[in-house]
Protein backbone atom coordinates (compact mmCIF):
# COMPACT_ATOMS: atom_id res chain seq x y z
CA UNK A 1 0.00 0.00 0.00
CA UNK A 2 1.23 3.42 -0.87
CA UNK A 3 2.16 5.69 2.03
CA UNK A 4 0.36 8.54 0.38
CA UNK A 5 -2.09 8.68 -2.47
CA UNK A 6 -3.49 11.94 -3.72
CA UNK A 7 -6.38 11.89 -6.15
CA UNK A 8 -7.74 14.53 -8.43
CA UNK A 9 -6.82 17.77 -6.67
CA UNK A 10 -8.28 20.89 -8.22
CA UNK A 11 -7.89 24.46 -7.13
CA UNK A 12 -9.15 27.80 -8.38
CA UNK A 13 -7.73 31.22 -7.63
CA UNK A 14 -10.74 33.38 -8.38
CA UNK A 15 -11.73 32.29 -11.89
CA UNK A 16 -8.40 30.76 -12.79
CA UNK A 17 -8.09 27.02 -12.46
CA UNK A 18 -4.52 26.48 -11.29
CA UNK A 19 -4.84 22.75 -10.54
CA UNK A 20 -6.92 20.64 -12.89
CA UNK A 21 -7.16 17.26 -11.24
CA UNK A 22 -3.66 16.37 -10.08
CA UNK A 23 -2.99 12.88 -8.73
CA UNK A 24 0.12 11.43 -7.19
CA UNK A 25 1.09 8.19 -5.51
CA UNK A 26 4.03 8.09 -3.12
CA UNK A 27 5.58 4.95 -1.66
CA UNK A 28 7.58 4.92 1.54
CA UNK A 29 11.14 5.96 0.80
CA UNK A 30 10.25 7.69 -2.46
CA UNK A 31 11.93 10.92 -3.39
CA UNK A 32 9.53 12.61 -5.78
CA UNK A 33 10.76 15.64 -7.69
CA UNK A 34 8.02 17.87 -9.08
CA UNK A 35 9.33 19.92 -11.97
CA UNK A 36 7.65 22.53 -14.12
CA UNK A 37 7.74 26.14 -15.18
CA UNK A 38 6.69 28.89 -12.79
CA UNK A 39 2.92 29.06 -12.65
CA UNK A 40 2.43 25.40 -13.49
CA UNK A 41 0.76 24.80 -10.12
CA UNK A 42 3.42 22.68 -8.44
CA UNK A 43 3.76 24.86 -5.33
CA UNK A 44 -0.03 25.19 -5.02
CA UNK A 45 -0.31 21.42 -5.22
CA UNK A 46 2.17 20.97 -2.39
CA UNK A 47 0.38 23.58 -0.30
CA UNK A 48 -2.99 21.95 -0.89
CA UNK A 49 -1.89 18.57 0.43
CA UNK A 50 -0.74 20.18 3.67
CA UNK A 51 -3.84 22.40 3.95
CA UNK A 52 -1.92 25.64 3.53
CA UNK A 53 -4.35 26.18 0.67
CA UNK A 54 -7.88 24.90 0.69
CA UNK A 55 -8.35 22.70 -2.40
CA UNK A 56 -11.63 22.93 -4.31
CA UNK A 57 -11.74 19.18 -4.64
CA UNK A 58 -9.48 16.20 -4.11
CA UNK A 59 -8.91 13.26 -1.84
CA UNK A 60 -5.79 12.16 -0.01
CA UNK A 61 -5.21 8.71 1.42
CA UNK A 62 -2.50 8.90 4.06
CA UNK A 63 -1.51 5.75 5.97
CA UNK A 64 -4.72 4.13 4.76
CA UNK A 65 -6.96 6.89 6.05
CA UNK A 66 -8.92 9.03 3.65
CA UNK A 67 -9.00 12.82 3.87
CA UNK A 68 -11.21 15.16 1.88
CA UNK A 69 -8.86 17.98 0.91
CA UNK A 70 -11.74 20.42 0.44
CA UNK A 71 -13.52 19.79 3.71
CA UNK A 72 -11.24 18.34 6.35
CA UNK A 73 -11.85 19.12 9.99
CA UNK A 74 -9.33 21.06 12.02
CA UNK A 75 -8.49 17.82 13.80
CA UNK A 76 -7.73 16.08 10.52
CA UNK A 77 -5.56 18.96 9.37
CA UNK A 78 -3.52 18.81 12.56
CA UNK A 79 -3.28 15.03 12.19
CA UNK A 80 -1.75 15.38 8.71
CA UNK A 81 0.52 18.23 9.72
CA UNK A 82 1.86 16.20 12.63
CA UNK A 83 2.78 13.39 10.24
CA UNK A 84 4.48 15.66 7.73
CA UNK A 85 7.22 18.24 7.58
CA UNK A 86 7.25 21.30 5.36
CA UNK A 87 10.26 23.26 4.14
CA UNK A 88 9.47 26.67 2.62
CA UNK A 89 11.22 28.57 -0.12
CA UNK A 90 11.88 31.49 2.21
CA UNK A 91 12.61 29.28 5.27
CA UNK A 92 9.98 30.88 7.55
CA UNK A 93 11.98 30.26 10.69
CA UNK A 94 10.28 31.77 13.74
CA UNK A 95 11.96 35.18 13.90
CA UNK A 96 11.59 35.57 17.67
CA UNK A 97 13.01 32.15 18.49
CA UNK A 98 16.57 30.88 18.56
CA UNK A 99 17.73 28.03 16.36
CA UNK A 100 17.19 25.58 19.20
CA UNK A 101 13.73 26.94 20.04
CA UNK A 102 12.74 26.83 16.38
CA UNK A 103 13.36 23.10 16.38
CA UNK A 104 11.96 22.27 19.83
CA UNK A 105 8.72 24.30 19.65
CA UNK A 106 6.88 21.72 17.55
CA UNK A 107 8.00 19.04 20.01
CA UNK A 108 7.28 20.73 23.32
CA UNK A 109 4.17 22.72 22.43
CA UNK A 110 2.91 20.74 19.47
CA UNK A 111 3.50 17.25 20.85
CA UNK A 112 3.92 17.71 24.61
CA UNK A 113 7.38 16.15 24.65
CA UNK A 114 9.34 17.10 27.80
CA UNK A 115 11.82 19.94 27.28
CA UNK A 116 14.90 17.84 28.02
CA UNK A 117 13.99 15.15 25.52
CA UNK A 118 13.02 17.77 22.95
CA UNK A 119 16.40 19.42 23.32
CA UNK A 120 18.29 16.15 22.87
CA UNK A 121 16.27 15.42 19.77
CA UNK A 122 16.81 18.96 18.43
CA UNK A 123 20.56 18.86 18.94
CA UNK A 124 20.69 15.54 17.15
CA UNK A 125 18.87 16.77 14.04
CA UNK A 126 20.71 20.08 14.06
CA UNK A 127 23.94 18.12 14.13
CA UNK A 128 22.72 16.19 11.13
CA UNK A 129 22.32 19.38 9.11
CA UNK A 130 25.58 20.82 10.46
CA UNK A 131 23.96 23.52 12.59
CA UNK A 132 24.56 22.21 16.11
CA UNK A 133 27.07 25.01 16.79
CA UNK A 134 24.40 27.68 16.33
CA UNK A 135 21.82 26.75 18.99
CA UNK A 136 21.53 30.23 20.48
CA UNK A 137 21.57 32.20 17.23
CA UNK A 138 18.51 33.99 15.93
CA UNK A 139 17.47 33.40 12.31
CA UNK A 140 18.45 36.94 11.33
CA UNK A 141 22.04 36.17 12.31
CA UNK A 142 22.31 33.27 9.86
CA UNK A 143 22.88 33.04 6.11
CA UNK A 144 20.06 31.82 3.90
CA UNK A 145 21.66 28.41 3.54
CA UNK A 146 22.06 28.09 7.29
CA UNK A 147 18.46 29.16 7.85
CA UNK A 148 17.23 26.60 5.36
CA UNK A 149 19.25 23.86 7.03
CA UNK A 150 17.71 24.79 10.38
CA UNK A 151 14.29 24.70 8.68
CA UNK A 152 15.07 21.20 7.46
CA UNK A 153 16.10 20.20 10.98
CA UNK A 154 12.85 21.68 12.28
CA UNK A 155 10.89 19.55 9.83
CA UNK A 156 12.99 16.51 10.62
CA UNK A 157 12.75 16.81 14.40
CA UNK A 158 9.12 15.78 14.56
CA UNK A 159 9.96 12.48 12.90
CA UNK A 160 7.58 12.97 9.96
CA UNK A 161 6.59 10.23 7.53
CA UNK A 162 7.17 12.55 4.61
CA UNK A 163 8.77 15.96 4.17
CA UNK A 164 7.49 18.43 1.58
CA UNK A 165 10.02 20.82 0.11
CA UNK A 166 8.73 23.89 -1.68
CA UNK A 167 11.58 25.15 -3.89
CA UNK A 168 13.99 24.94 -0.96
CA UNK A 169 16.96 26.41 -2.83
CA UNK A 170 15.28 29.02 -5.01
CA UNK A 171 16.24 31.89 -2.73
CA UNK A 172 19.88 30.83 -2.42
CA UNK A 173 23.05 31.48 -4.37
CA UNK A 174 24.85 28.47 -5.94
CA UNK A 175 27.18 27.90 -3.01
CA UNK A 176 24.42 27.97 -0.40
CA UNK A 177 22.25 25.89 -2.70
CA UNK A 178 24.97 23.24 -2.70
CA UNK A 179 25.07 23.02 1.09
CA UNK A 180 21.30 22.64 1.31
CA UNK A 181 21.19 20.04 -1.47
CA UNK A 182 23.92 18.13 0.31
CA UNK A 183 21.69 17.85 3.37
CA UNK A 184 18.76 16.76 1.23
CA UNK A 185 20.83 14.11 -0.52
CA UNK A 186 21.79 12.72 2.86
CA UNK A 187 18.14 12.60 3.93
CA UNK A 188 17.25 10.72 0.77
CA UNK A 189 20.06 8.28 1.43
CA UNK A 190 18.73 7.73 4.94
CA UNK A 191 15.43 6.65 3.43
CA UNK A 192 13.34 9.74 4.17
CA UNK A 193 10.24 10.04 2.01
CA UNK A 194 10.33 13.40 0.27
CA UNK A 195 8.26 15.37 -2.20
CA UNK A 196 10.39 18.14 -3.64
CA UNK A 197 9.16 20.99 -5.81
CA UNK A 198 12.36 22.16 -7.42
CA UNK A 199 14.16 23.75 -10.32
CA UNK A 200 17.34 21.79 -9.52
CA UNK A 201 17.66 19.40 -12.45
CA UNK A 202 20.71 17.67 -11.07
CA UNK A 203 18.89 16.89 -7.84
CA UNK A 204 15.89 15.53 -9.72
CA UNK A 205 18.16 13.46 -11.93
CA UNK A 206 20.52 12.06 -9.34
CA UNK A 207 18.55 11.82 -6.12
CA UNK A 208 14.90 11.31 -6.89
CA UNK A 209 13.19 7.98 -7.47
CA UNK A 210 10.36 9.58 -9.42
CA UNK A 211 10.00 12.70 -11.50
CA UNK A 212 6.68 14.45 -12.02
CA UNK A 213 6.45 17.15 -14.65
CA UNK A 214 3.60 19.65 -14.38
CA UNK A 215 2.36 22.27 -16.82
CA UNK A 216 -0.77 24.44 -16.67
CA UNK A 217 -2.17 22.68 -13.63
CA UNK A 218 -1.90 19.09 -14.87
CA UNK A 219 0.68 16.32 -14.58
CA UNK A 220 2.08 16.01 -18.07
CA UNK A 221 4.57 13.26 -17.46
CA UNK A 222 5.50 11.00 -14.60
CA UNK A 223 8.41 8.57 -14.79
CA UNK A 224 11.76 7.51 -13.43
CA UNK A 225 14.53 10.10 -13.63
CA UNK A 226 16.35 8.02 -16.25
CA UNK A 227 13.33 7.84 -18.53
CA UNK A 228 12.35 11.42 -17.87
CA UNK A 229 15.67 12.95 -18.79
CA UNK A 230 16.78 10.51 -21.50
CA UNK A 231 13.52 9.57 -23.10
CA UNK A 232 10.87 12.22 -22.50
CA UNK A 233 7.54 11.30 -24.09
CA UNK A 234 5.46 14.45 -24.10
CA UNK A 235 6.32 17.37 -26.41
CA UNK A 236 5.88 19.79 -23.50
CA UNK A 237 8.48 17.86 -21.50
CA UNK A 238 10.88 17.93 -24.39
CA UNK A 239 10.38 21.64 -24.74
CA UNK A 240 10.94 22.16 -20.99
CA UNK A 241 14.14 20.09 -20.98
CA UNK A 242 15.47 21.82 -24.06
CA UNK A 243 15.42 25.14 -22.20
CA UNK B 1 7.08 87.86 40.80
CA UNK B 2 9.85 85.41 41.60
CA UNK B 3 10.53 86.87 44.98
CA UNK B 4 11.63 85.05 48.11
CA UNK B 5 8.05 84.21 49.01
CA UNK B 6 7.44 82.57 45.67
CA UNK B 7 10.56 80.49 45.97
CA UNK B 8 9.47 79.40 49.40
CA UNK B 9 6.04 78.47 48.04
CA UNK B 10 7.57 76.46 45.21
CA UNK B 11 9.83 74.58 47.58
CA UNK B 12 7.11 73.84 50.12
CA UNK B 13 4.57 72.82 47.49
CA UNK B 14 6.87 70.57 45.51
CA UNK B 15 6.56 67.53 47.80
CA UNK B 16 2.78 68.00 47.97
CA UNK B 17 2.46 68.11 44.20
CA UNK B 18 4.85 65.21 43.73
CA UNK B 19 2.95 63.20 46.34
CA UNK B 20 -0.26 63.42 44.33
CA UNK B 21 1.64 62.62 41.19
CA UNK B 22 3.06 59.46 42.68
CA UNK B 23 -0.05 58.52 44.63
CA UNK B 24 -2.75 59.31 42.07
CA UNK B 25 -1.72 60.42 38.58
CA UNK B 26 0.99 57.85 37.90
CA UNK B 27 -0.88 54.84 39.37
CA UNK B 28 -3.98 55.84 37.43
CA UNK B 29 -2.03 55.94 34.19
CA UNK B 30 0.00 52.79 34.81
CA UNK B 31 -2.89 50.63 36.02
CA UNK B 32 -5.14 51.78 33.19
CA UNK B 33 -2.31 51.25 30.71
CA UNK B 34 -1.70 47.66 31.81
CA UNK B 35 -5.41 46.82 31.79
CA UNK B 36 -5.94 48.56 28.46
CA UNK B 37 -3.07 46.62 26.89
CA UNK B 38 -4.65 43.32 27.98
CA UNK B 39 -8.00 44.48 26.64
CA UNK B 40 -6.34 45.59 23.41
CA UNK B 41 -4.73 42.19 22.85
CA UNK B 42 -8.10 40.46 23.01
CA UNK B 43 -9.82 43.04 20.81
CA UNK B 44 -6.96 42.88 18.29
CA UNK B 45 -6.97 39.06 18.29
CA UNK B 46 -10.71 38.85 17.70
CA UNK B 47 -10.26 40.99 14.61
CA UNK B 48 -7.06 39.31 13.46
CA UNK B 49 -8.69 35.89 13.73
CA UNK B 50 -11.90 37.28 12.20
CA UNK B 51 -14.09 35.77 14.91
CA UNK B 52 -17.66 36.19 13.65
CA UNK B 53 -19.87 38.65 15.56
CA UNK B 54 -17.15 39.29 18.16
CA UNK B 55 -15.05 41.13 15.59
CA UNK B 56 -18.04 43.32 14.72
CA UNK B 57 -18.60 44.11 18.37
CA UNK B 58 -14.93 45.05 18.59
CA UNK B 59 -15.19 47.34 15.56
CA UNK B 60 -18.24 48.99 17.12
CA UNK B 61 -16.40 49.53 20.40
CA UNK B 62 -13.43 51.09 18.64
CA UNK B 63 -15.73 53.27 16.55
CA UNK B 64 -17.54 54.66 19.59
CA UNK B 65 -14.49 55.23 21.74
CA UNK B 66 -12.32 56.80 19.07
CA UNK B 67 -15.19 58.98 17.94
CA UNK B 68 -15.88 60.66 21.27
CA UNK B 69 -13.69 62.81 23.55
CA UNK B 70 -12.14 61.31 26.65
CA UNK B 71 -13.55 64.14 28.73
CA UNK B 72 -17.08 63.35 27.54
CA UNK B 73 -16.53 59.65 28.25
CA UNK B 74 -15.49 60.51 31.80
CA UNK B 75 -18.63 62.59 32.27
CA UNK B 76 -20.89 59.94 30.80
CA UNK B 77 -19.43 57.37 33.17
CA UNK B 78 -19.60 59.69 36.16
CA UNK B 79 -23.23 60.63 35.68
CA UNK B 80 -24.38 57.53 33.81
CA UNK B 81 -23.11 54.64 35.89
CA UNK B 82 -24.93 55.71 39.08
CA UNK B 83 -28.18 55.73 37.03
CA UNK B 84 -27.50 52.06 36.34
CA UNK B 85 -27.04 51.49 40.03
CA UNK B 86 -23.26 51.29 39.78
CA UNK B 87 -21.60 53.42 42.41
CA UNK B 88 -17.88 53.41 42.75
CA UNK B 89 -15.24 55.82 43.86
CA UNK B 90 -14.05 58.36 41.31
CA UNK B 91 -10.54 56.92 41.10
CA UNK B 92 -11.84 53.48 40.17
CA UNK B 93 -14.19 55.05 37.67
CA UNK B 94 -11.30 56.95 36.12
CA UNK B 95 -9.29 53.72 35.85
CA UNK B 96 -12.19 52.06 34.04
CA UNK B 97 -12.75 54.93 31.62
CA UNK B 98 -9.05 55.35 30.85
CA UNK B 99 -8.74 51.57 30.31
CA UNK B 100 -11.68 51.44 27.92
CA UNK B 101 -10.52 54.56 26.13
CA UNK B 102 -6.91 53.53 25.68
CA UNK B 103 -7.92 49.94 24.90
CA UNK B 104 -9.57 51.09 21.67
CA UNK B 105 -6.46 52.87 20.43
CA UNK B 106 -4.04 50.17 21.55
CA UNK B 107 -6.21 47.50 19.94
CA UNK B 108 -5.61 49.17 16.59
CA UNK B 109 -1.90 49.40 17.30
CA UNK B 110 -1.79 45.70 18.20
CA UNK B 111 -3.90 44.66 15.22
CA UNK B 112 -1.62 46.50 12.82
CA UNK B 113 1.43 44.96 14.51
CA UNK B 114 -0.08 41.47 14.26
CA UNK B 115 -0.86 41.98 10.61
CA UNK B 116 2.73 43.07 10.00
CA UNK B 117 4.02 39.64 11.07
CA UNK B 118 4.66 37.75 7.81
CA UNK B 119 2.04 35.12 6.98
CA UNK B 120 4.78 32.53 6.62
CA UNK B 121 5.26 32.59 10.40
CA UNK B 122 1.69 31.36 10.87
CA UNK B 123 2.06 28.75 8.13
CA UNK B 124 5.31 27.46 9.58
CA UNK B 125 3.60 27.19 12.96
CA UNK B 126 0.85 25.06 11.47
CA UNK B 127 3.39 22.88 9.70
CA UNK B 128 5.24 21.97 12.89
CA UNK B 129 1.93 20.91 14.43
CA UNK B 130 1.02 23.93 16.55
CA UNK B 131 -2.57 25.01 17.11
CA UNK B 132 -3.77 28.49 16.20
CA UNK B 133 -3.67 29.63 19.82
CA UNK B 134 -0.18 28.20 20.31
CA UNK B 135 1.04 30.06 17.24
CA UNK B 136 -0.57 33.22 18.59
CA UNK B 137 1.06 32.83 21.97
CA UNK B 138 4.55 31.73 20.91
CA UNK B 139 5.01 33.42 17.55
CA UNK B 140 2.58 36.13 16.50
CA UNK B 141 1.97 38.00 19.78
CA UNK B 142 5.63 38.24 20.85
CA UNK B 143 6.63 39.58 17.45
CA UNK B 144 3.65 41.92 17.31
CA UNK B 145 4.28 43.14 20.84
CA UNK B 146 7.86 43.96 19.96
CA UNK B 147 6.66 45.99 17.00
CA UNK B 148 3.86 47.68 18.94
CA UNK B 149 5.92 48.43 22.05
CA UNK B 150 7.10 51.96 21.13
CA UNK B 151 3.58 52.98 20.07
CA UNK B 152 2.04 51.48 23.19
CA UNK B 153 4.54 53.29 25.34
CA UNK B 154 3.76 56.46 23.48
CA UNK B 155 0.18 55.98 24.59
CA UNK B 156 1.26 55.53 28.19
CA UNK B 157 3.16 58.81 28.09
CA UNK B 158 0.10 60.50 26.64
CA UNK B 159 -2.07 59.01 29.33
CA UNK B 160 0.12 60.28 32.16
CA UNK B 161 -0.72 63.78 31.01
CA UNK B 162 -4.37 63.02 30.28
CA UNK B 163 -4.87 61.95 33.90
CA UNK B 164 -5.37 65.65 34.63
CA UNK B 165 -8.79 65.22 32.99
CA UNK B 166 -9.77 62.96 35.88
CA UNK B 167 -10.14 66.14 37.91
CA UNK B 168 -13.41 66.63 36.06
CA UNK B 169 -14.90 63.67 37.90
CA UNK B 170 -13.63 64.84 41.29
CA UNK B 171 -10.43 62.78 41.36
CA UNK B 172 -7.89 64.85 43.21
CA UNK B 173 -4.80 64.15 41.14
CA UNK B 174 -1.62 66.07 40.69
CA UNK B 175 -3.04 68.96 38.69
CA UNK B 176 -6.07 69.43 40.92
CA UNK B 177 -3.81 69.42 43.93
CA UNK B 178 -1.69 72.10 42.29
CA UNK B 179 -4.80 74.20 41.61
CA UNK B 180 -5.77 73.91 45.25
CA UNK B 181 -2.37 75.09 46.43
CA UNK B 182 -2.39 77.89 43.89
CA UNK B 183 -5.84 78.94 44.99
CA UNK B 184 -4.72 79.27 48.56
CA UNK B 185 -1.74 81.44 47.66
CA UNK B 186 -3.20 83.31 44.66
CA UNK B 187 0.14 82.60 42.97
CA UNK B 188 -0.92 80.57 39.97
CA UNK B 189 1.72 81.00 37.31
CA UNK B 190 4.82 79.68 39.14
CA UNK B 191 2.90 76.69 40.47
CA UNK B 192 1.63 75.74 37.03
CA UNK B 193 5.17 75.92 35.73
CA UNK B 194 6.18 73.71 38.62
CA UNK B 195 3.53 71.07 37.92
CA UNK B 196 4.43 71.17 34.23
CA UNK B 197 7.99 70.32 35.21
CA UNK B 198 6.82 67.41 37.34
CA UNK B 199 4.85 66.01 34.37
CA UNK B 200 7.98 66.49 32.28
CA UNK B 201 10.06 64.58 34.81
CA UNK B 202 7.57 61.71 34.82
CA UNK B 203 7.58 61.50 31.05
CA UNK B 204 11.36 61.72 30.88
CA UNK B 205 11.65 58.78 33.25
CA UNK B 206 9.11 56.84 31.17
CA UNK B 207 11.04 57.57 27.99
CA UNK B 208 14.13 56.17 29.67
CA UNK B 209 12.18 53.06 30.70
CA UNK B 210 10.95 52.69 27.12
CA UNK B 211 14.53 52.64 25.82
CA UNK B 212 15.46 49.99 28.39
CA UNK B 213 12.31 48.03 27.60
CA UNK B 214 13.09 47.94 23.92
CA UNK B 215 16.52 46.53 24.75
CA UNK B 216 15.04 43.88 27.04
CA UNK B 217 12.46 42.83 24.48
CA UNK B 218 15.39 42.50 22.13
CA UNK B 219 15.49 42.66 18.39
CA UNK B 220 16.07 38.97 17.84
CA UNK B 221 19.65 39.41 16.81
CA UNK B 222 19.01 42.17 14.29
CA UNK B 223 21.81 44.66 14.66
CA UNK B 224 20.72 48.25 15.06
Amino acid sequence: MALLEIKDVSKYFDDKEVLKGVSLKVEKGDVVSILGASGSGKTTFLRCINYLENADSGVMVFDGKEYDLKASSRKEMTEIRKKTGFVFQNYNLFANKTVLENVTLGLTSGRKIPAGMAKDRAVKVLDKVGMADYLDYYPSQLSGGQQQRVAIARALATDPEVIYFDEPTSALDPQLTAEVLQVMRQLAKDGMTMIVVTHEMSFAKEVSTKVVFMADGVVVEESTPADFFNNPQDPKTREFLAL
Amino acid sequence: MFNEKTVELLVSSFPKILEYGLKVSLPLAVIAFILSTILAVFVAMAQFAKVPVVKDICRFYIWIIRGTPLLVQLMVAFYGLPLLGIHSNPFLMAVIVFTINEGAYSAETMRAAMESVPRGQLEAGYCVGLSYMQIMWHIILPQAFRTAFPSLFNALISMVKDTSLASSITVVEMFTRTKQIAGQSYNYFPLYIEVALVYLIFCTVLTFIQKKGEKVLGSYGVRK
